[in-house]
């Protein structure tokens, strides 16, 4: 492998090109260890970062989770105090949310879409990069009130829906809000930055005959979740601002005393909230969508009904989203609206299901572990589906909303939604990422733990809601009918928590001691599962060329048409001067850290005493001056990259390196 | 128009109520001691016609999405073991037809589909309606008229962090104070005549709470600048569990009420006595005979329960007895109370009509010692838990004001302190 340093970005040195000016500071080249993590565009290893954080924030909200049902096994306990409590289920469902099952979509994205759709990056690998350690900074930020006092500091506790005025100034004084609002505020640059990659990726990097009907569900759901996020992000990024300069600046968007408008919040949070459930569920089933086919040895069944049905989700996901808010009072008319409108959304939703279905019919079906849990995947979300048709019927809702049956029904479909495709996507795609195949035996029996630990905990909670328990609540009485079914739901918790361990040690069994594998382990579909495990920095020696729908699985089959096909493009590609591939760059990382300090002085800091609001202003202009300076030293140094040759024409070799 | 025929015959047939019944009936068998769904606070059980609507429309979602369920997951279980790979060999045979679909079968599915969905949708806008305003008040004017000719009683309630006052604007009380008049005001406890639609308007003095008897009515939110309402009826006299339903800070979850529904005679009675100013004891009554075991408020577990299991077994009747004096006041006893509270700063936030205290931020307690609980309904209204919560509210209901009231300004009371406001309180029938 020759690094030819000199190459400009420009695929074509025949054209007349006048150089673009450029200054660079330093060129970092480490290819491994830390400054290699800092400074890496490699949409694979940026994919693995993701998923790492991701999954240590899974286990910290998991922890969050057991210690709240530790707190409601018994009546009138006192494992933990009301604030405590009050904390542990804010930042359970902000973790859970936005640090565990968002980031966790995203490396899915990052790792598995450009493979998918036959491209060697990302649109902008840079940008890329900086989506990333901007949402670490969201999480240190998020979290940093575990680590200060109390009294005046203290984690989140506003309820991760934050609904104004409790979270104003007068109802919480102290900074946990804050941290809230500006964690929040970062995470959704991080989200809005790297959703317009993926949309910019999906269209215009797919590979030549990658027509946008040939493209992998999971690609399409890529494709709407990144929208749905570009779309949605900017309605609670304004709220997040009203709310920050009524705590900080004395505006009064949501101040009662100064005429705001309290029930504002409550539009502009769930114009937001309600695309974040299908953000949340698209990617999900995206990915059931690869699964499925690939352990039934058939394509999906109906495939331009899929799609269809995952964009419809994608367009009504923002026409429903005041059922959350059917007890606010907003009259008959409005209440019947919106009620029938998220009576329509089950119409595609159903669709899905019956479609996967349709996949399974007639097919050779695999019981592997990843099927496993697609399967439980389909069980469980249509349970939290009809649970969901019973919230759409307004009235019924009067009696369910803010009590246990909606845990349940979320719980249904983000856990047995969401957690479970996660899981199947780790299990299905942990041999082309790391090379080594999952014990089916510690997979399967995760699978069955982590099932019934699940249905064990949830399951009671329907009849908890309709008995009438509300959530969010610290304690409760033992004459309410409530105490057995408290009980079993924590031991379930702890059932679920132990198939958790149980997965993830066998996750980390299998990364340093698992059953080596070779290329396309499952008999795949789709075009990740023609490459090498793990796959080579370039992803593709020759750019693949697209001929139908399930690609990988046409080229199985018409293997001396596609051999003599690559064979011409490796000629081409090497005419044009080899692979190109971007320098890595440190300022994204510098650009994020920047945010981070800024973020910092703009929340720990207090601006009641006088040195506090020196510091805070001193932290907040460093902080906005590292963030300026690494994204102008980014724009300076220009997209340049370098070039790999690689010998030999067939392109399931691997490349050797010369 | 044949589409309204049709939505006709469908509301004749009254889909809705026959399906309940057959919901109701299922649940009911099922109480198998596991999951017992006849709680305080039970949405399936309900006393009223609000509420009943509600949980009839939550049997038709029930069953419609039931009948599907067993469908789908009928047609998934049998495709999942029919073709599922018997062995090695069959994994690695020749890969099945690669079909792509059946237009047909999915159009038919899409419009089997929508059909399910009518079936919900029919009685959820009538429900809409029902549940939204008294039935007959279709205008602010006729609203009015009915509340006039007494055929709706209206009453508004206040959320406070964390508890709710209730006030009575058809009924005025003296104000001995003031020599004028007001409405009647009570606090956590909301007492109504049953049988009579009750038009509720709801406020919030601070944040957002959510105003819920799951056995009368489904919830609606309290929220700063909005003139929210709800209406309800109970069917007939009794005792109902309530609670507050939006998180709204650190006590949330102790913030509750009762609704009491009375017989009109019973209700007027009531209203009689709560008009008339606090009650004054002149003259030594026989004791009571348990006064003597009195817990002391230190022995008290954290989050420790301030209700007994004998007061659940006939709740209106423990709330009918608190309505007439107990033995063993003592006069002088309550004169002291009347004085601490009036030298410890309780006036400053509770208003007692007659005794001089006039406050507003606080619960009204006129007539406390009426009351069947204290705390928002979250402690049983007898000497012990009354001395529990004087002696420290923040322990029982963190971060509430009467804690930041009087404790965080070092204003301290004795055990006989305690024990002598208790009697004042406990007199206020």
């Amino acid at each position: 492998m020759a690094h030819d340093t000199t190459a400009k970005s420009d695929f074509s040195p025949h054209e007349e090109h006048a150089p673009a000016k450029t200054f660079v500071l330093w060129r970092p080249h480490a290819p491994t260890g830390l400054m290699d993590w800092l400074t890496t565009v490699d949409h694979k290893k940026i994919g693995f970062l993701y998923g790492f954080f991701a999954l240590i924030f899974f286990l910290v909200g998991g922890v969050e989770a057991l210690l709240i049902r530790t707190q409601l096994m018994f009546p009138n306990n006192t494992v933990l105090t009301a604030q405590q409590y009050n904390t542990m289920f804010t930042m359970h469902g902000t973790t859970m949310i936005f640090l565990a099952v968002m980031p966790l979509s995203a490396a899915f994205f990052n790792y598995i879409m450009p493979l998918q759709i036959g491209a060697r990056d990302v649109a902008f690998p840079r940008l890329n990069a900086f989506s990333l350690w901007t949402f670490v900074a969201g999480a240190i930020i998020l979290n940093i009130g575990w680590f200060l006092p109390v009294d005046r500091w203290g984690a989140p506790d506003g309820g991760w829906f934050g609904y104004a005025p409790l979270t104003s100034k007068t109802f919480i004084p102290k900074h946990s809000i804050d941290f809230w609002v500006m964690g929040l505020q970062l995470l959704g640059v991080a989200s809005i930055a790297a959703s317009l990659n993926f949309i910019v990726t999906i269209i215009n990097l797919r590979a030549p005959g990658m027509t946008m009907m040939r493209l992998p569900v999971f690609v399409w759901m890529t494709l709407v979740t990144a929208f749905l996020i570009v779309l949605s992000f900017p309605a609670i990024t304004i709220a997040l601002v009203e709310l920050m300069m009524d705590r900080n600046f004395g505006t009064n968007f949501f101040e009662v005393s100064g005429g705001g408008m309290p029930i504002l919040w409550q539009h502009l949070f769930w114009v937001f909230g309600h695309p974040e459930v299908y953000i949340l569920i698209l990617p999900a089933m995206g990915i059931i969508s690869e699964i499925l086919p690939c352990f039934s040895r058939k394509p999906l069944y109906g495939y331009p009904i899929v799609v269809f049905s995952g964009a419809c989700i994608g367009f009504l996901g923002f026409a429903v989203w005041s059922h959350h808010m059917f007890t606010t009072g907003m009259g008959a008319v409005a209440t019947a609206a919106f009620s029938m409108a998220t009576m329509c959304i089950a119409v595609p939703t159903g669709v899905k299901i019956f479609n996967w279905i349709g996949t399974l019919w007639g097919g050779h079906l695999k019981m592997s572990t990843p099927m496993m849990f697609a399967l439980g995947f389909i069980w469980m979300f249509m349970l939290g589906g009809f649970s969901g048709v019973m919230h759409s019927a307004a009235p019924a809702d009067a009696q369910q909303q803010d009590s246990y049956f909606v845990i349940a029904h979320f719980h249904y479909v983000l856990i047995g939604g969401s957690i479970f495709a996660l899981l199947a996507g780790i299990h299905y795609w942990f041999p082309l990422i790391f090379g080594r195949k999952v014990s089916e035996f510690w997979g399967k029996l995760s699978f069955w733990v982590i099932f019934v630990g699940f249905n064990v905990t949830f399951f009671p909670m329907h009849f908890l809601g309709l008995n009438g328990m509300p959530r969010r609540t610290f304690t409760y009485d033992p004459n309410m009918g409530w105490n057995t079914a408290n009980f079993i739901a924590t031991m379930g918790s702890y059932v679920l928590g132990l198939g958790i361990f149980i997965y993830f040690a066998t996750m980390v069994y299998t990364y340093f001691k698992g059953e080596k594998v070779g290329r396309d382990p499952w008999d795949g579909r789709t075009l990740e599962w023609s490459l090498p495990t793990p796959p080579p920095e370039y992803n593709f020696a020759v750019i693949p060329t697209v001929h139908a729908r399930d690609a990988f699985w046409y080229e199985k089959h018409h293997q001396e048409e596609i051999a003599k096909e690559k064979a011409e493009h490796a000629k081409e590609d090497e005419a044009h001067g080899g692979i190109h591939m971007p320098f890595a760059s440190i300022y994204p990382f510098v650009a994020s850290f920047g945010l981070l300090i800024l973020a910092i002085g703009a929340t720990v800091f207090d601006s009641n005493w006088s040195p506090g609001i020196h510091i805070k202003l001193a932290t907040v202009l460093v902080g906005g001056a590292v963030a300026v300076a690494g994204i102008y030293l980014w724009a300076l140094e220009g997209n340049e990259g370098y070039h790999l040759h690689i010998e030999g024409d067939d392109h399931k070799s691997d490349a050797k390196k010369h | 128009m044949l589409l309204t025929s049709l939505l006709k015959k469908l509301f004749r047939l009254d889909v809705c109520a026959f399906l309940a019944l057959g919901g109701g009936s299922l649940l009911r068998a099922s109480d198998a001691n596991w999951f017992v769904m006849d709680g305080h606070q039970s949405t399936i059980f309900t006393e009223g016609p609000v509420a009943a609507s509600q949980t009839n429309l939550f049997f038709v979602t029930c069953w419609v999405t039931f009948v599907i369920f067993i469908i789908v997951g009928a047609v998934l279980a049998y495709a999942t073991v029919k073709f599922k790979a018997r062995s090695e060999a069959d994994e690695h045979a020749e890969p099945p037809p690669q079909g792509h679909g059946n237009p047909l079968v999915e159009l038919g599915l899409i419009a089997a589909s929508v059909l399910a969905l009518v079936i919900i949708a029919v009685p959820t806008l009538k429900a809409i309606w029902f549940t939204y305003d008294v039935p007959g008040a279709d205008t602010k004017a006729k609203l009015e008229e009915m509340i006039a000719k007494k055929e709706v009683y209206e009453v508004n309630a206040t959320g406070y962090q964390w508890w709710f006052k209730f006030e009575y604007p058809t009924e005025q009380a003296t104000v001995p104070e003031s020599g004028g008049k007001a409405p009647l005001a009570t606090a956590n406890e909301l007492i109504i005549p049953a049988g009579q639609p009750v038009r509720i308007n709801l406020r919030t003095i601070d944040v957002i709470h959510s105003f819920w008897i799951p056995k009368l009515a489904g919830k609606v939110d309290m929220i700063p600048n909005r003139a929210n309402f709800l209406w309800l009826k109970a069917d007939h006299p009794g005792y109902y569990w309530g609670q507050c339903a939006e998180y709204c800070g650190d006590s949330h979850a102790v913030m509750r009420f009762r609704v009491i529904a009375l017989g009109p005679k019973d209700f007027n009675d009531w209203l009689d006595s709560q008009l008339q100013p606090a009650r004054n004891v002149a003259s030594k009554t026989a004791p009571k005979a348990q006064l003597a075991a009195w817990r002391k408020p230190e022995s008290f577990r954290r989050n420790e329960s301030g209700v007994t299991s004998k007061f659940d077994i006939s709740p209106l009747d423990a709330w009918i007895a608190k309505q007439s004096p107990e033995g063993g006041e003592d006069p002088e006893l309550i004169a002291k109370g009347k004085a601490l509270f009036q030298s410890k700063t309780c006036v400053g936030c509770h208003a007692i009509r007659g005794h001089g205290a006039q406050g507003v931020t606080a619960p009204e307690l006129t007539h406390v010692g009426a009351r069947s609980t204290i705390a928002a309904g979250l402690l049983e209204n007898n000497h012990e838990q009354l001395q529990r919560w004087i002696h420290n509210p923040g322990v029982v209901k963190p971060g509430n004001k009467m804690a930041k009231g009087y404790i965080d300004n070092k204003i301290t009371l004795t055990e006989a302190d305690e024990e002598a406001l208790v009697a004042y309180l406990e007199s206020l029938k």
